[in-house]
């Protein structure tokens, strides 16, 4: 292809990427009833309608919750796996791999279902979050082990070392070396986790219990009935919180993305 | 530390709280879904007592999910395929390190993941109805007299599946790109290999590593896929996942809904073999 019909091509192709949203966000501040688009007059009506309405509001809150459990819990245990992984692993590494990639290569859909029969098999069914944040966490898990890992490659063994002949143990090698050294990592995969968990679509809608809707699952139960731009303030809101927790990480914890 | 201590305390506990985890709550449970698949339907209950293949027959049996396994492959196959000549041309002007606003134009790839899939999907369907920005303006420009029928069918699902997992297609693809060394393809235009020929000979073969993480994940994501699906194709094109999920939220016929997503799933994964055999790349996944 010629450069610049290559660059015209792409041009395209990013403006086919960019559409779906933008349209969403611009339809958000509709002054009419009925979801139009382009809108009909400004207005941010439907923003005071979805900051009155008590059901997305608790979503919001529940997504928020399950997220930071979900993220807190697959960043310690895929720290540490990849820990292993990397330094330990020897002749298992490849079969390590495979397992902590695994809930990344089944079907969500499978997932989720068989989860849920697990949760009615021994007993607590969907009358607590366990399901649910075990899913999230299940889900999350690789994306934290492959950040980890990747930064965990690049990180030079001398300096642990040179630690350890000067006498610090194995904890404080951790923690003054090695921590501060793979930080990025750990953070770009917390963010992941985060960002994903947000947006787990099939594990929440199965393992929800009454009440325990997260964002997508209840706006997604509004869209099946509803056609008011509501959707669209919810849309919007909830991208700028994603954006919002991307751009606040890389700037204060000074993020750097490896892959994905 | 003697070796009998070393055991208890070695760097494996690192990774027994990840083991336990997946072992507990999806190897065990996975175990579960394939036994329950057997089981007989309950009345009352979500399964009855003893074992049975009555599900699978009902399946073989039964044209109508005999077909819907069909289109929904028929979409994964048609998705991916979309995704690769759509991607390729922008994986490939990414892969190269001179071009300008090379990070913004990667930025505007990621951007999309970072939207959850329900407001992509309620996006498309803003754009494609019968009373959506498409059609809208196509009716005023005078184009068309009546909408064209958009949404509601297999063309409108793949629109929005190509949307969504189109950056899955184009990270893989981009990465095994860069991982070619220039030179080879130099080398080849040295011997004489015009530009075409040198990429069809030397970077496009070198590149079947990405391209192919790329069609599988796609192609999976796709299969599984609810909620696009869901959205756009309403009441009316209904592929395997949403079948599924519906039915264990509707009827809760667990046995009956285990043996469908069973079903697809292994449907999917034959696929997914017979693609890498015919693309004669070993089945190797992309490194983290």
């Amino acid at each position: 292809m010629r450069r610049p019909v290559l660059t015209l091509y792409c041009l395209l192709v990013y403006a086919f990427l960019l559409a779906p949203i933008l349209v969403v966000v611009g339809a958000s501040f509709n002054a009419g009833n009925f979801l139009a688009f382009p809108p009909q007059g400004l207005s941010l009506r439907w923003y005071v309608v979805f900051f009155n309405n008590e059901v997305f509001m608790r979503a919001i809150r529940t997504s928020l919750w399950v997220a930071a459990v979900a993220t807190v819990i697959s960043t310690v245990i895929g720290t540490m796996a990849a820990l292993y992984y990397v330094r330990y692993a020897g002749r298992m590494k490849e079969l390590v791999r495979v397992a902590l990639l695994a809930p990344l290569l089944l079907p969500e859909v499978l997932t989720a279902i068989s989860l849920l029969f697990f949760v009615y098999a021994i007993g607590i069914g969907t009358t607590t979050m366990f399901g649910m944040v075990v899913g999230h966490v299940l889900i999350t898990l690789p994306f934290v082990f492959i950040n980890v890992a990747a930064s965990l490659e690049s990180f030079d063994p001398a300096w642990d070392m040179a630690a350890r002949s000067l006498g610090a143990g194995r904890l404080t090698r951790f923690r003054r070396i090695m921590l501060p050294l793979i930080k990025p990592g750990v953070i770009g995969g917390a963010l992941f986790a985060f960002i994903i968990s947000f947006d787990i679509f099939t594990i929440s809608l199965l393992l929800k219990g009454i009440g325990t809707s997260t964002l997508p699952i209840q706006l997604f139960d509004y869209l099946r009935t509803n056609f008011t731009p509501e959707a669209a303030a919810v849309s919007t809101v909830s991208i700028v919180l994603t954006l919002a927790v991307v751009i606040v990480s890389e700037k204060v914890l000074g993020l750097r993305i490896h892959r994905f | 530390m003697t070796p009998g201590r070393a055991r208890w305390t070695g760097p494996w506990l690192l990774l027994l709280p990840a083991l336990l985890l997946l072992g507990i709550f999806l190897v065990i449970p996975y175990l579960n879904i394939a036994v329950m698949s057997f089981r007989t339907p309950g009345q009352g209950t979500p399964y009855g007592e003893g074992f049975t293949l009555s599900n699978y027959l009902r399946f073989l049996g039964d044209g109508f999910y005999l077909m819907q396994v069909a289109s929904t492959l028929w979409i994964g196959a048609l998705t991916t395929a979309i995704c690769l000549v759509v991607g390729f041309p922008v994986a490939w002007q990414l892969s190269r390190p001179s071009m300008r606003f090379r990070g913004l134009a990667y930025g505007l790839v990621l951007a999309p993941l970072l939207v959850g899939i329900v407001i992509r999907s309620y996006g498309w369907t803003i754009l494609l109805g019968n009373a959506g920005l498409i059609n809208r303006t196509l009716t005023g420009l005078g184009l068309i007299e009546t909408p064209l029928p958009l949404m509601y069918n297999t063309l409108g699902i793949v629109i929005a599946l190509v949307h969504v997992f189109l950056p899955f297609m184009i990270l893989p693809v981009m990465a095994a790109i860069q991982g070619v060394d220039p030179s080879l393809e130099a080398a080849a235009r040295s011997l004489g290999a015009s530009r075409a020929t040198a990429f069809r000979r030397v970077t496009l073969p070198l590149s079947m590593p990405g391209i192919q993480a790329g069609c599988i994940l796609v192609f999976v994501l796709s299969l599984s896929a609810y909620v696009t699906p869901s959205l756009i194709g309403g009441m009316r094109v209904r592929t395997m996942a949403v079948t599924v999920v519906d039915a264990l939220i509707d009827t809760f016929q667990w046995p009956w809904g285990s043996a469908l997503a069973l079903a697809l799933s292994v449907t999917g994964a034959a696929c997914v073999l017979l693609f890498a055999r015919a693309t004669r790349m070993k089945w190797k996944m992309a490194r983290p």
